[in-house]
């Protein structure tokens, strides 16, 4: 009798372990706490190749079962109810965390809070608090992935007893022997299955998810709903015989799962993860403020990867340039961060981030639309990361309202201006329409695009061709500042340098400028929209009626206030209702004096206006950069 | 001694999977069978969402390879012909010495066998794709491959599942785990289809006379 009750002794030591390690497997490939095969921790297998080189050292857990797992000690913290006895049920939910409305509180880097998530599981038994500090938030779904049930089930006692006279060391051995098998045979499943996939994404591809795993250790079944129960699939391991009872193993699976995770998971190079990880406009509390100048004044001095935070909507709003060149929408700096594989990417429209995050790329546009886009944009080089130093910014803030910059002896004396305040134009509303235009300009070529130009429109005509053009048109201009041009913002340093070779530039791209005459042409291409994008920036950007023609400065931006105050006053008109601006060529030293009456301006004032109402009638929900548009005109 | 055969799913391959697929099956085997102390190892597939776990041991995954690189040499020289490995667990018995020299007998306790069944590839599509006509064909055509991909994972999944399942619903015939260093606690064998077809078969033939338990073939 001493021997059999020392195996079964023996017998209740290896189901107490057989509990253990299949805990331990399972885990082990469904919970982020092992790290995953990227991390090099002091664990024994950092990954699978130094798996193999470290078999020198064998723990004794791994001597059980002959199969050695990584240290994951928080398996083993949740063992205490199965040691004590082996007759209770271990069930393992293995949980998805989504994650999903609510980002508000999310901090700018979520992969902590991820992780914390995932780990802030509950142990045992009933505690579901599972990230409680979430659920406050609302924005945290979760639903359970898989049931692993561990059991072992007692046979009657007489059967035991008769089981347990024929038992001896065969068969604890052959039980034993079997229960190995039953292990491998499980250490393999548990990575055929969807959630390891989803485990794969997480924490093996360093890829930031919306989601995370968790689980929950207990000793109790939480039935699944009907429906739930219809969603699962169910895999039942061969139980394994012993003489008092049977070693069970199953798990309830959710095959849809694969679905949730392939999403996102689409595999995403190295710039891209950055811009889906930091750059999450959900995650970007700064997003909460677009119109305050402060907030985006004070991002450029954060590090390198915080400017990506919180230009990420930028990033995703601004077209995939391809081309490096400077452009001085406050974009483009970040735009360009990400060019190399913003130009692989699909189009914005599909941003990196799993779908079920965002409120639709809708809201998001029009959070980017907010943003006010002087402040940030000179990044005049073709490296992206380059941001304005602080006291650069405020430079820029203060010179934004400065007067278009007049560049003498031009063959183009009257162009240049226009150009340059096409160029310095911030057009912040127009990033994404922009990027319409700047795509369809590279699909067709710039020999194509220059034909798409109409030179010169005279007077008011060309407002009338205007008042058909989309939105997604208006910002064609900002083509021209991917070509060459500088940060506006150095402007003032080195833009009179080479005033020709800009034109040049131009020239190259196809963009085709006669001379106007005084005031009275714009450089409007066939393309409706483009036209628009030309002559809103140009009024944005247009110099004052009349201005010291001594004076030469170099615009950055010109806000529409800050003009008026220089320009001559019109009558009829207050400055803040008034956005007359004459061309700037025309006022221009050494360019030609061009003699404009106020009735002139007073006709042209009435046909941006007409255009003004145009452009708000034409707004709605995303076209509301229009009603923006708009409103700064005749700021 | 029982000795269990289980004949693994028929799988439709390209030549250039044969190496993965090959791997990921006979490795899961093997994994399942070494029985000496193990640390498992997982690989990624690289053509297919598929995680498979290996033994650990290196001459194992040398002698995978040497026996997959064999068959691909054979496939080259057969196409469009079905092959099967076979891989086999035995136990060694020392047998008394007879006029045979060979004392050592094999006891066969478990056969696998991987069925792959090589396609060409439409390379017509490829080689002449000037014509706007074939382009669209070779599209088409990458079209069906991957749809043809993803049908291969699918079915490379159901088949690891099927090892899986064998491997818990016959337990009994598994001999008890002998006193060996290693991961691998059991010999085993890898048979590739040889020069001729008729070589196979005489080297089947052979094995059962040799195993002496033709056994059941399930």
């Amino acid at each position: 009798m001493a021997s059999s009750h020392s195996d079964s002794a023996r017998m209740e030591q290896i189901i107490t372990e057989f509990f253990a390690k299949s805990l331990h497997i399972i885990l082990e490939s469904r919970s982020p706490y092992r790290s995953s095969r990227n991390f090099s921790g002091e664990q024994a297998f950092s990954s699978p190749s130094s798996s193999t080189s470290s078999s020198s050292s064998v723990r004794p857990r791994d001597k059980w079962f002959n199969l050695a797992l990584r240290e994951f000690p928080e398996a083993l913290e949740n063992l205490d109810l199965w040691r004590q006895s082996n007759h209770e049920p271990m069930i393992v939910d293995v949980i998805l965390i989504k994650r999903s409305l609510d980002w508000d509180s999310v901090k700018l880097s979520p992969k902590p809070e991820l992780i914390k998530n995932a780990l802030s599981k509950d142990v045992y038994p009933n505690c579901w608090d599972f990230g409680n500090d979430d659920v406050g938030r609302g924005g945290k779904k979760e639903k359970i992935v898989e049931r692993w049930v561990v059991q072992y089930e007692v046979k009657k006692s007489k059967d035991c007893q008769r089981g347990g006279k024929r038992s001896g060391c065969n068969v604890l051995s052959s039980f034993y022997k079997k229960s190995m098998l039953l292990l491998r045979s499980l250490y393999a499943t548990v990575r055929l299955l969807p959630a390891y996939k989803i485990f794969r994404d997480l924490y093996l591809s360093g890829h930031i998810r919306s989601f995370s795993l968790g689980h929950r250790v207990s000793s109790f079944v939480e039935p699944f709903t009907r429906k739930e129960e219809a969603e699962m699939q169910r895999f039942g391991f061969t139980p394994v015989d012993t003489s008092c009872g049977r070693l069970c193993l199953s798990v309830q699976y959710r095959s849809s799962v694969s679905d949730i995770s392939s999403e996102p998971s689409t595999p995403l190079s190295p710039p891209q993860l950055i811009q889906d990880y930091v750059g999450s406009p959900l995650a970007d509390p700064l997003k909460r403020f677009p119109l305050l100048p402060v907030t985006h004044g004070s991002p450029s001095s954060v590090p390198f990867s915080r400017r990506h935070s919180w230009s990420y909507d930028q990033c995703r709003a601004s077209p995939p340039f391809a081309t490096c060149s400077p452009s001085p929408a406050h974009s483009e700096p970040y735009t360009s961060a990400s060019n190399p594989t913003m130009s692989r990417l699909p189009p914005p429209g599909l941003p990196p981030h799993p779908p079920d995050t965002l409120h639709g790329p809708k809201d998001v546009a029009s959070l980017d639309e907010c943003y006010p886009s002087p402040i940030y944009s000179p990044s005049p080089s073709a490296s992206p990361p380059i941001f304005i130093p602080e006291s650069q910014l405020s430079k820029v803030l203060l010179r934004s309202e400065s007067a278009p910059v007049n560049i003498p002896g031009l063959r183009f004396h009257n162009n240049p201006a226009i150009f340059k305040n096409q160029i310095l134009s911030p057009s912040p509303p127009l990033r994404e329409a922009r990027y319409e235009v700047l795509r369809s300009y590279k699909t067709l070529g710039p020999s194509q695009t220059g034909e798409t130009y109409e030179t010169v429109l005279h007077g008011k005509k060309h407002l009338k061709r205007l008042s058909g053009m989309t939105s997604a048109e208006l910002a064609f201009h900002d083509d021209f500042d991917e070509t060459e041009y500088t940060c506006p913002f150095d402007v003032e340093d080195d833009d009179m340098a080479e005033p020709g070779s800009r034109l040049e530039s131009f020239d190259q791209k196809g963009l085709v400028y006669e001379q106007l005459d005084p005031g009275a042409y714009l450089p409007v291409r066939k393309s409706t929209g483009a036209a628009v994008g030309a002559l809103v920036d140009l009024l944005n950007k247009a110099p004052p009626l009349r201005q010291d023609s001594s004076i030469s400065v170099p615009t950055s931006q010109t806000s529409g206030v800050n003009t008026c105050a220089s320009s001559f006053p019109e009558p009829n008109q207050s400055c803040t209702e008034m956005p007359v601006k004459e061309f700037a060529p025309c006022v221009m030293a050494s360019t030609i004096h061009v003699s404009r009456t106020a009735s002139d301006a007073f006709e042209e004032l009435q046909a941006y206006k007409e255009m003004k109402n145009m452009l708000l009638s034409q707004c709605e929900g995303p076209c509301n950069q229009l009603a923006y548009l708009a409103r700064r005109m005749l700021v | 001694m029982n000795c269990e055969v289980c004949h693994l799913k028929d799988l439709e391959v390209e030549h250039y999977e044969i190496r993965e697929v090959l791997r990921c099956i006979l490795h899961t085997i093997i994994f399942h069978r070494a029985l000496g102390l193990v640390r498992p190892k997982e690989i990624d597939l690289e053509l297919f969402e598929i995680t498979y776990v290996q033994c650990g041991d290196l001459k194992v995954e040398k002698k995978i390879d040497e026996k997959i690189e064999q068959l691909i040499g054979w496939v080259e020289k057969h196409p469009n012909k079905k092959s099967q490995i076979c891989l086999s667990f035995y136990e060694v018995k020392n047998k008394q010495a007879s006029w045979f020299t060979n004392k050592i007998e094999r006891l066969y306790w478990e056969h696998w066998y991987v069925n792959l069944n090589v396609v060409q590839q439409p390379k017509t599509a490829y080689a002449r794709s000037h014509s706007s006509k074939d382009i669209v064909d070779s599209e088409n055509a990458l079209e069906e491959r991957s749809i043809r991909r993803a049908c291969l994972e699918t079915s490379l999944r159901e088949v690891l599942f099927q090892i899986i399942r064998f491997v818990n619903d016959k337990k009994d015939h598994v001999p008890p785990i002998p006193n060996r260093e290693g991961a691998i606690s059991f010999p085993y064998e890898i048979t590739i289809p040889s020069s001729s077809d008729s070589a196979f078969g005489m080297d089947m033939i052979k094995r059962m006379l040799q195993t002496g338990h033709p056994t059941m073939l399930s």
